[in-house]
């Protein structure tokens, strides 16, 4: 059979869709199946969100010339969302960096003068010569000091998005070589309520239940989460059963009308942080009509309360602050009674009033939860974890599903979502948050760095064992002269962080700190420091992610990077070459590991038989294609698998069970694996018998990141935002993402159809809170807050429908920044921050 | 190696989800879009679709818009392509499984 090379793209593009579809057109499908194809495919997971759905790339003489939705991945099944299809084109925007731009005047570096291309042999030199000076005066400040008490002067700020791979090597050049905790990822921003919720309920991070639940589950609540813009490939599959399985039901609160609404059985707009008051009353519901499982409660659930008046992590001198009577968030047993008593007040009537939701839509959530047999699946993002009580509310739903025994069986869970492609793979397993080291240790526990230590080979008391600065706190140090050197790495964190005018810009242009951002792409970040390093992105590289079901997936190196552009990964690796050991460790510390002196920080940390134990190799696929692997070639070794084989022997030879995953050649040939992988086998639902390898039979449940194998219930009770609409700032400020639109829009905004589709931020509000201001549609509002203002033209329909009292403004717009007008208030737990509620008001510009 | 792609050829599949009591009007307002064809339809509201064009500005504009066709649940990509250099015109020899089977 003849046809030309454009009807055979067409029939291609026809027969995938049928297949996704399920769908037989005649002909079609007998083509694909035996065509041969100038075009070079394999799979790699999508660059974009928390989902992780895999993608098959097709390759033509180094380029991506073609994307389609992987029909063998389990989480997409042949499908890609709207962003898939922008995928290939994030690489090729006009203004990608390809040689390294460094601040100068009259041919030397200069903090205030203009960017100018330099080799990489300056951009490493003037970065060493840097990071030496700052290294020298804490190796001053440490004298004589204990590995917990030691302070750094340097600090990184990484990534969810960076490979697996990238954020081990990052936090061991930190944690290890510049023996500094002040590592912390953007994943701080979205997921860090939901860890810290993880790790007090149950002791180990990471959902226990997985996609599947989205086809088992009768009934579907979404609590802050507007899934059909953010997560639309899951929202595909939930849309999937609601049509099709009989008397199934979908929920959604929110505190305004989204898209998600559309297929809402129940939707539910509330009052900004009563979603407290509500999950409290749930429980009560639960409780009074005796709709508990008393069997599961007594064996496998622990009652608790915890500490209280916690304030808002706001700088100590905040009045906010000086007016909190509790600190910090210890936790101490009570009864079943007890715990019943603390959620007595959460009446129907009282939550309504709270809420503002109609009592009747309340109480048929709560009567979905005290079905008997009903399966539930909860999900939730950004608005439970961006949350000044973020961990208590991730908790008080964790208390629902445990009341009920509604957890770890199919179709019955709280699932957590994710909102970037490895704050699980990356971010959170391997630990490049400022208090944790790889497979959920953490630095505090001087066991823990024993165990690190003993892995990476390190003399004792090497890494530090008090935790470094989180995210937010990290821009107040620079502000402070704390911090002085700073390496931003895969993130636009000037664009992302709260109160850009108070704290983030003062920090960056302090002229006591030298900051360094590696990117693909001129973002805000960028701009806003003293060196630029080009970036190699995506499948530019092999890499890894894990996605927010436990999913490990893998891709190699599909085209070469533009210009001189170099992997994060090639760049922490090849900048740990420019340091003596002399120069990074004192004398008394070298002197324990004396086989160290006279070596590179390179040597100790990366040629130290493990991250090169693998010769160089040709990257082959199971069909007999071949791949490049820059780093490989110029290291002369296997970088990413002795990495990643090095970060094993953490799940495999530690106190700590149940975060296994497989080997790194299994990963290059199956679509992800779940962890954990024991014997060869992933794990689908965490801690039930029958599912989970470290369950026994006959116990049913086993909690097992806990000692006593019991997760905890936790009372806490409503507590007020940190910043509440009054007089004068009369309006609540909620911002967030767009479907056009992923994070800051460093690579969104760079598609030309993407950035047509959604060019500017626009403020979504009612239309009677725009006509009080004087405003209306397509009219440009001046947006004021305490710390700042920006303008915005006004948008009263749309999808993005506000109650009165509450507006709404997307975050990707570089030109304008609503971070400017936000309040730096965390969670005093997570130390994540509150970016869905401070105080504006809204005139006419 | 890298290089501004200035596609000469732009295809993409997309499957349409819709409402079912609006799924006729659904498909009635994606023909009439230049570029957009509507291949199959199956009973539970699924259409298999395409969008081609010669200058690499309509597809995406296309696929974005799906999104405001009342009664448009989700819309999903499943294949993209864009090249360059294509020769849309080559002849190209294919086996159809008949043939193979009996070669």
């Amino acid at each position: 059979m003849k046809m030309t090379r454009r009807e055979f793209v067409k029939n291609n593009a026809i027969a995938a869709t049928a297949t996704a579809a399920g769908v037989t057109i005649p002909g079609i499908k007998d083509v694909m199946a035996a065509s041969e194809d100038k075009i070079r495919w394999d799979k790699a997971p999508c660059r974009f969100c928390g989902t992780g759905c895999s993608v098959l790339v097709g390759t033509q003489n180094d380029k991506i010339v073609a994307t389609q939705g992987d029909p063998d991945a389990p989480v997409n099944r042949g499908l890609n969302c709207i962003k898939g299809y922008f995928l290939s084109k994030i690489m090729y925007g006009k203004d990608r960096l390809t040689k390294p731009l460094l601040r100068k005047t009259d041919g030397v570096y200069d903090k205030e003068g203009e960017f100018e291309e330099v080799s990489w042999d300056e951009a490493f030199d003037i970065m060493a010569v840097k990071w030496k000076e700052a290294l020298k005066n804490d190796m001053q400040a440490n004298k004589g000091k204990a590995a917990d008490k030691i302070t750094s002067t340097v600090g990184m700020f990484g990534s969810g998005q960076w490979t697996i791979f990238e954020g081990y090597a990052a936090s061991k050049l930190m944690k290890a070589g510049f023996r500094s905790n002040h590592i912390d990822p953007n994943a701080r921003h979205c997921m860090a309520s939901a860890v810290g919720a993880f790790i007090r309920g149950f002791g180990s991070d990471e959902p226990m239940g997985c996609y599947d639940d989205l086809e088992h589950a009768d009934a579907f609540v979404l609590w802050g989460s507007n899934m059909a813009e953010m997560h639309p490939i899951l929202w595909t599959r939930i849309t999937d059963t609601r049509l099709t399985k009989k008397d199934s039901e979908v929920h959604v609160l929110s505190t305004f009308k989204h898209r998600s609404f559309d297929l809402a059985d129940n939707g539910m707009v509330f009052t900004p942080q009563t979603d407290m008051v509500i999950l409290n009353y749930i429980a009560n519901y639960i409780i009074q009509n005796k709709a508990y499982d008393k069997s599961f409660m007594d064996k496998h659930v622990n009652f608790k309360k915890t500490t209280t008046d916690i304030g808002y992590g706001l700088r100590p001198e905040h009045e906010l602050e000086k007016k909190r009577t509790g600190t910090g968030g210890k936790l101490s047993g009570i009864s079943f009674e007890e715990y019943a008593k603390s959620v007595e007040e959460y009446t129907l009537e009282y939550a309504s009033k709270l809420s503002g939701v109609p009592e009747k839509n309340l109480l048929r959530l709560a009567k979905l939860y005290a079905h008997p047999t009903k399966k539930i699946t909860s999900l939730w993002t950004m608005g439970f974890n961006q949350h000044t009580r973020g961990v208590w509310t991730n908790g008080l739903m964790y208390n629902v599903h445990l009341l009920t025994g509604k957890i770890s069986q199919p179709g019955n869970g709280p699932f957590s979502l994710t909102g970037q492609p490895s704050a699980c793979g990356t971010a959170r397993e391997v630990g490049t948050f400022s208090h944790r080291l790889p497979a959920d240790y953490v630095v505090k526990k001087k066991a823990h760095r024993d165990f690190a230590e003993k892995i990476w080979e390190l003399p004792e008391g090497t890494i530090p064992g008090k935790p470094g600065y989180h995210a937010v706190l990290q821009n107040r140090m620079l502000k402070d002269s704390k911090l002085n050197v700073y390496w931003v790495m895969c993130n636009n964190n000037v664009q992302a962080a709260a109160n850009l005018n108070e704290e983030t810009m003062p920090g960056y242009r302090n002229p006591d700190n030298f900051i360094v951002t590696s990117d693909p792409y001129p973002t805000v970040t960028a701009i806003a420091s003293d060196l630029i390093l080009p970036t190699s992105m995506w499948t530019e590289k092999e890499g890894a992610y894990g996605n927010a079901e436990r999913r490990t997936q893998f891709w190699r190196q599909q085209v070469s990077a533009p210009g001189e552009s170099k992997s994060d990964l090639w760049q922490l690796m090849e900048f740990a070459k420019r340091f003596k050991m002399e120069e990074v460790w004192p004398a008394d510390l070298l002197a324990k590991s004396p086989q160290y002196k006279g070596k590179t920080l390179f040597n100790v940390l990366f040629e130290n038989g493990q991250v090169n134990k693998f010769k160089k190799q040709t990257v082959m696929d199971d069909r007999g294609n071949k791949y490049q692997n820059d780093e490989m070639e110029d290291f002369g070794f296997y970088p990413q698998k002795g990495l990643f084989e090095e970060y094993r022997r953490f799940q495999l030879e530690g106190v700590k069970k149940g975060h296994e995953q497989a080997d790194f050649d299994t990963y290059h040939k199956v679509r992800g694996l779940r962890w954990p992988v024991v014997d060869g086998k992933e794990t689908l639902w965490r801690y039930a018998e029958g599912y989970d390898p470290y369950v026994k039979k006959g116990e049913g449940f086993k909690f097992y990141g806990k000692k006593d194998g019991r997760a905890n219930i936790i009372t806490a009770p409503y507590e007020a935002a940190a910043e509440s609409p009054d007089a004068e700032y009369d309006l609540w400020l909620s911002t967030g993402r767009v479907l056009e639109h992923w994070h800051s829009g460093s690579m969104t905004r760079r598609v030309p159809e993407l950035y047509r589709a959604f060019p500017d931020a626009v403020v979504f509000m009612h239309p009677e809170d725009a006509k009080a201001r004087g405003l209306r549609r397509g009219l440009t509002a001046k947006i004021i807050s305490r710390r700042g203002e920006v303008e915005c033209q006004v948008e009263t329909r749309g999808r993005n429908r506000p109650p009165k009292g509450l507006v709404f403004v997307p975050w990707f717009d570089a030109g304008r920044l609503i971070n400017k007008v936000t309040l730096d208030a965390t969670d005093p737990l997570s130390k994540e921050t509150d970016y869905k509620k401070c105080a504006i008001k809204i005139e006419k510009a | 190696m890298w290089r501004e792609p200035m596609s000469k050829y732009n295809i993409c599949s997309v499957l349409v989800h819709a409402k079912q009591d609006k799924i006729d009007s659904v498909k009635m307002t994606l023909e009439g879009q230049q570029g957009v064809e509507v291949h199959a339809k199956s009973e539970d509201g699924r259409l298999i679709v395409t969008i081609e064009d010669e200058f690499r500005k309509q597809v995406g504009d296309r696929i974005m818009g799906f999104y405001e066709i009342d009664g448009v649940l989700s819309a999903s990509m499943i294949y993209q392509f864009s090249d360059d250099e294509f020769n849309e015109q080559e002849i190209i020899e294919i086996q159809s499984t008949e043939e193979r089977m009996s070669a």
